[in-house]
């Protein structure tokens, strides 16, 4: 990138509409005006060091230009923000205190967009520092939207793909004011170098009211603040928090392949991975994956989200969760293969397959490839489990997160089987696998896991409300609130309903109605830890605006 | 079609032709939709501020607007209204064909039928009930050159004096004020002024929200002179006040007690200039006399403040080489509106803080013309700041315009809310709005709504429909907005800026200045009253020969020279630079102001008092802002601002649903905000809101010589909201 900017900034005496903003506001561009005055650097960057926002708090009148000047200059729908004003307030009146926030992308040291992105959609500027993130790499799967803590990556729905305030790279390029820094009538916002290094140190400077703690991706948006003031302010919006998206998608993936994970592992331990019953858990697996697939905003390039496994824990889960399938898929045709009659394999031509069942490590090598699915069912749920465990959503951040995944694959992996190795011990009695040895003893599972764990599940969950209540961060505690409301509560009270009918109709011999319980108490918890969760995010204005969906 | 959504849904096309990004000639890198061919010079159509633009077009649409950095009122800065400006002209909510009312519903009909229905309608009426029987509101929105051609159409085209504009609503206390003090109107300084004054004294200004692009005046004054104080008095913390130096938060409606305090303390201590009081003023004495009254512990307990705070407002503005007193709706916006501008005048007189830099009693108008309805309308005065009541200045006219002096009215009709009254009691029996929205505006709704149902004919010419108004209408005309004609604003300042077209109007709409020629072509009066006119250009010509040796003289710029400079002051930087004033003997007149108590005291039932303002990303009743997605987005409805200790005692928690009950009526499910920036025992609500109108509740109570309404008290009680089934 070709710097300084000074240089290549338009003069006075070109017809330009825009014009390097003087620091002053004043009148007209003069090349004697001190290069301090400007608003964008006026050297090169050296090495260690980025372009930055400064926000100056004393300046800013809260009269969200700079708002629309973003949406302006790049044309996104009235309802995604790339730069947002917050209003945060303080003191009794007449000593009352109201400030404003305005803030994009904090363009941060370990940005965890970046770090969280399957598919290195995002990028940090090597020249300028600068967080880039390009919509044809995107896949949409929105885990940045997850990862950040102010909430700056924006879903575009019409897209299907996430968009972000990329500091007028463009423009800057060209030794143009950012489109904020250009509108604003107070200067309140300018572009500065970072000396990287130093800030890792020392960003106290990015601190402030309204803003989420700075240290965790180190934002580096230096804020200057009132001097002096002694008033406490506080967020204006903390009122209007609103549900969050279900992800219905997410819903249904993560319990189903939950339960193929904690069914295939409870048939192994019970001995009764039947070829029918297998093909029942690769059906529920394949429905699964394909609902995963049709959560992103681009489904045609899921594959990339592979991509990034050494780095981000969606990529993992979709590599684990590819080798399940995969190697459940395999298990599943060994079973098939291991179950055909001497009869058939003769007749079809291939009389050298019964040699093969009788070899006598084959059993053993195709309980060992279950068991292998079986661990790639488990590291995918932990990598699912993981995915959530990201420090912007604290209601996500606890380890009731890991508990539910597994307890969840448990509740109704010790149930479902019963149901599946019934629906098998049904099927098994059609006359096309009359010749086949297809039997399968329900009875061989044992009905007290599932009472176990109900009561695992039912513990955990009472446990992380109770934590959720008394926590000392603010998005937890509102999370809590959000469960307490009138439309929520009764649903609270279902899935504990239903968790422990579950373990009393399984105990009872009712599998089937368990094994429903047992699902739908998983879905509702689901659905209750996706709606109820308050991601962390830059304070907001009293009324509307800003992506509160 | 299903392809191109099979491919959205996989992915595949993420619409990227749409959010690619190109280098505009001028502006540079931008997203593609936004680049233009052309970029056209022209004014803001919102507010008085008058920042210049510029306006890229592209196939003959608007794609992009940018604050024009070599304009001197905003130097390239714009406020969120102004920066998406563009969106009003093809919004879906424009008016686009005439309507007229057949069997209870609008139907549209030709421009032929509905203009000769109106002429039709107007003269039966004036022939059965007189001339005076036709009352019409104008607009601070027009062009001068429409303001004048109007004047002339209503005046001497139909005949009746009942004409105003909804100006009354905004700043006729200022205007009264000023001639009461100076025996003119005229905002005697410039917005420079706040950048080189020592003292800026701002009295019911909230500009952060209302004028932003003056708040870099403010910065740049402080970083010109760190001793430089900027003062605001307002009851409510506004965002103006948080940028104060020095915030007075006075009690509503003492700001009388505060300036006649801040005199008595400036005679008493001698800080007045006693060479310029002698010069250019008189009524001094009795003056000093009434102020001494004004003790500042008297001033103390009228007004909520400390004796320090008066005291050092006192010192600070009379120890200052250079004073300006800025003001809005605060002071106009009362019953004793136009007497607390004469109060604010005092001030600047006794300390010959007026007619040089940096020094002026400011008032900071509202609508982007407003000034140019002062100057060219015919409504309260004649074109020109010629009044009624002067045989001169009626000669003057009838001989500019060729006629019998006769003709021209000895004084003037019906001011705004007179002629809804008259509408209620029968005097008017029809009515045309042109350019505005009473339905949301006017205060006291249920008597205006009675008023609009009462008349024979209702016009509403507006270039949106439906409005609040226009719902009401016999005939709608659709007319041309900002951007779609060709003309000049005058700003707060003086300042004649242009305006120009940038594409044309949508559908049948026609800029108001056809309507008007095309009325006065069918009264047969066209020759009479435009001689050989075609455009605005031609009454922008006759209007420079009837303002030519007034104060508002027109007639050394051209267009030309206006649009080329950014716009010209006439009567340059200040006025009265001289301490000559146009009163009978040149000399400025100090009144003495008492204070009285606004009209409705809250009550033990009605125990709080509601104040009603504006905010930054909503434009007066939301005609044009609410169909700006971004601005309608940031703020979708209103809220009702109030005092812990009050919501405390009411049992109210933030976000409840309330509403707002007064004598008249009630707003229903307004949203509650419990803030610290609104005193107990007081409330604010923004009134741009027609779903929660202000104005059902606001009182009908008038200044008695501005005529302006008293918005800003009232006594209301909140109650929560309860949803009932209908």
């Amino acid at each position: 990138m070709p710097l300084p900017l000074h240089e290549r900034a338009q003069d006075g005496s070109s017809d330009a509409i825009v014009r390097v903003t003087l620091a002053d506001l004043g009148q007209s561009f003069e090349s004697t005006h001190a290069a301090s005055s400007l608003l964008i650097p006026d050297r090169p960057l050296a090495e260690g060091e980025q372009y930055r926002f400064h926000f100056n708090m004393t300046k800013c009148i809260g009269c969200r230009s700079c708002e629309i000047a973003c949406n302006e200059q790049n044309g996104n729908p009235a309802d995604i923000l790339w730069r947002r004003i917050g209003e945060i307030e303080g003191g009794v009146y007449p000593n009352t205190q109201r400030h404003y926030l305005s803030m994009g992308c904090n363009h941060c040291l370990d940005a965890d967009c970046v770090k969280g992105c399957p598919v290195e959609a995002y990028t940090k500027d090597p020249v300028t520092g600068i967080v880039l993130h390009s919509a044809d790499a995107c896949i949409g799967c929105q885990y940045c939207v997850w990862n950040c803590p102010y909430s700056v990556p924006q879903f575009n729905a019409a897209r299907g793909v996430v968009g972000k305030c990329d500091m007028c790279h463009g423009r800057l390029t060209d030794g143009l004011e950012p489109a904020c820094v250009n509108a604003c009538p107070e200067a309140a916002i300018e572009i500065e170098i970072v000396d990287k290094i130093a800030w890792r140190v020392d960003y106290a400077a990015a601190e402030s009211p309204g803003m989420p703690a700075a240290g965790h991706t180190i934002s580096t948006t230096r804020i200057t603040l009132p001097p002096n003031s002694t008033t406490k302010l506080e967020r204006v919006d903390v009122g209007r928090i609103n549900p969050e998206h279900a992800h219905p998608s997410l819903v249904y993936m993560t319990t189903l392949i939950q339960a193929a994970t904690g069914s295939l592992i409870f048939a192994l331990l019970c001995k009764a991975t039947q070829p029918v019953f297998l093909t029942l858990l690769l059906f529920v697996t394949t429905i699964a994956l394909n609902i995963s697939v049709f959560h992103l905003g681009r489904p045609a390039y899921a594959w990339r989200a592979l991509k990034m496994w050494r780095r981000s824990w969606l990529s993992r889960e979709v590599l684990f969760f590819g080798l399940f399938f995969g190697t459940l898929t395999a298990f599943t045709a060994g079973s098939w293969l291991m179950a055909l009659p001497q009869s058939l394999t003769t007749a079809i031509g291939v009389p050298w397959l019964h040699q093969f069942q009788t070899l006598p490590h084959t059993a053993l090598a195709l309980n060992l490839l279950g068991w292998v699915a079986a661990f790639f069912g488990v590291a995918g749920t932990i990598a699912s489990a993981f995915i959530y465990l990201v420090p912007a959503r604290p209601s996500w951040n606890m380890v009731h997160t890991p508990i539910d995944f597994v307890l969840s694959g448990a509740l109704i992996g010790s149930t479902l089987p019963l149901t599946l190795g019934w629906i098998a011990q049904q099927l098994s009695h059609l006359s096309i696998f009359r010749s086949m040895q297809l039997s399968i003893d329900i009875h061989r599972f044992p009905t007290w896991p599932t009472a176990i764990a109900a009561t695992f599940c039912i513990l955990n969950q009472a446990v992380r409300i109770v934590r959720l209540n008394y926590s000392k961060l603010f998005e937890e505690r509102a999370t809590a609130g959000l469960l307490n409301t009138q439309n929520i509560r009764p649903a609270v009270f279902a899935s504990f309903a239903l968790t422990a009918a579950a373990g009393l109709l399984a105990f009872c011999g009712g599998f089937g109605f368990a094994t429903f319980a047992a699902f739908a108490s998983v879905l509702l918890v689901r659905y209750l830890f996706f709606v109820s969760v308050v991601p962390l995010n830059m304070a907001l204005t009293f009324t509307g605006g800003g992506p509160h969906k | 079609m299903s392809w191109t959504r099979l491919r959205r849904a996989l992915g595949i096309d993420t619409r990227q032709s749409e959010y690619t990004y190109q280098k505009d000639l001028r502006f540079g890198h931008i997203t593609s939709a936004r680049v233009a061919d052309k970029w056209i010079k022209t004014t803001c159509g919102y507010c008085s501020v008058g920042c210049g633009m510029l306006v890229g077009v592209k196939d003959g649409k608007a794609v992009s607007v940018r604050g024009n950095p070599d304009h001197p009122v905003n130097l390239g800065k714009l406020c969120p209204k102004g920066l998406s400006e563009h969106h009003i002209l093809d919004a879906p909510g424009r008016a686009k064909h005439p309507l007229l009312r057949k069997d209870g519903k609008l139907v549209p009909v030709s421009w032929d039928e509905a203009l000769d229905t109106m002429v039709e309608k107007f003269s039966a009426i004036q022939r059965r009930y007189g001339n005076d029987a036709l009352g019409v509101i104008g607009t601070g929105q027009l062009l001068t050159e429409e303001v004048y051609a109007l004047g002339k159409l209503v005046q001497l085209g139909f005949r009746t004096r009942n004409s105003d504009g909804n100006t009354t609503l905004c700043m006729a206390s200022a205007v009264s004020g000023y001639k009461l003090s100076f025996g003119s109107d005229g905002p005697p300084g410039s917005y420079k002024d706040m950048e080189t004054a020592d003292v800026i004294l701002l009295i019911g200004a909230n500009i952060a929200d209302n004028h932003p692009i003056l708040c870099q005046r403010l910065e740049r004054n402080r970083v010109r002179n760190l001793n430089s104080t900027v003062i605001v008095v307002d009851p409510r913390v506004t965002k103006t006040a948080m940028m104060a130096d020095l915030h007075l938060p006075i009690k509503p409606r003492s700001d009388i007690a505060l300036i006649n305090g801040i005199a008595h303390i400036l005679i008493r201590d001698g800080l007045i200039d006693r060479d310029y009081i002698a010069r250019s003023t008189t009524g001094f004495e009795a003056f000093a006399e009434f102020v001494s009254s004004f003790t500042p512990e008297h001033v103390a307990a009228v007004t909520g403040l400390t004796t320090e705070q008066i005291l050092r407002t006192a010192h600070l503005y009379g120890k200052a080489k250079a004073a300006f007193i800025g003001w809005t709706m605060g002071v106009n916006h009362s019953t004793q509106g136009a007497v607390t501008v004469t109060a604010i005048n005092n001030l600047a007189l006794i300390t010959g803080n007026i007619g040089r830099a940096g020094a002026a009693p400011f008032s900071i108008t509202g609508q982007c013309n407003a000034m140019g309805t002062r100057e060219a309308g015919f409504t309260s005065s004649l074109p020109g700041y010629r009044k009624f009541d002067n045989p001169q200045d009626r000669d003057d006219l009838a001989r500019l315009w060729n006629i019998d002096v006769n003709r021209i009215p000895t004084a003037r009709g019906m001011a705004y809310p007179d002629i809804i009254e008259g509408a209620v009691t029968d005097r008017i029996k029809a009515l045309w709005f042109v350019a505005t929205n009473p339905a949301v505006s006017f205060p006291n709704y249920s008597v205006l709504e009675q008023a609009l149902r009462s008349v024979d004919f209702l016009v509403v010419q507006d270039g949106f429909h439906p409005t609040p108004t226009s719902d009401f209408a016999h005939l709608v005309l659709p007319a041309a907005i900002w951007g779609e004609k060709e003309g000049t604003y005058t700003n707060s300042e003086r300042r004649i800026s242009k305006a120009n077209i940038l594409v044309t109007p949508p559908g049948e709409a026609r800029p108001d200045f056809d309507i008007f020629l095309d009325l006065a072509e069918r009264l047969g009066a066209k020759d009479e009253l435009y001689p050989g006119w075609q455009s605005t250009h031609d009454a922008f010509k006759e209007w420079q020969r009837v303002s030519s040796g007034r104060m508002c003289d027109y007639s050394s710029f051209t267009w030309q020279q206006i649009e080329e400079e950014g716009g010209m002051q006439w009567g340059g930087e200040s006025l009265y630079t001289d301490g000559v004033f146009p009163t009978h003997d040149g000399k400025a007149i100090l009144h003495t102001v008492p204070c009285l108590p606004f009209f409705e005291q809250p009550n033990a039932e009605y125990s709080l008092i509601l104040n009603t303002g504006r905010t930054v990303e909503h434009w007066h009743t939301r005609t044009k802002t609410a169909e700006v997605e971004m601005l309608h987005h940031m703020v979708p409805n209103a809220w009702l601002e109030m005092n812990p200790v009050d919501a405390n005692r009411l049992d109210l928690k933030p976000h409840d649903r309330v509403n707002v009950v007064s004598r008249r009526s009630s707003v229903k499910n307004l949203e509650l905000r419990i803030t610290g920036i609104v005193a107990p025992g007081q409330v604010f609500m923004p009134f741009h809101f027609s779903e929660t109108n202000s104005n059902r509740v606001t009182l009908g109570s008038f200044d008695p010589i501005s005529r302006e309404p008293n918005f800003k008290q009232c006594a209301v009680l909140v109650e929560k909201f309860v949803k009932t089934l209908h």
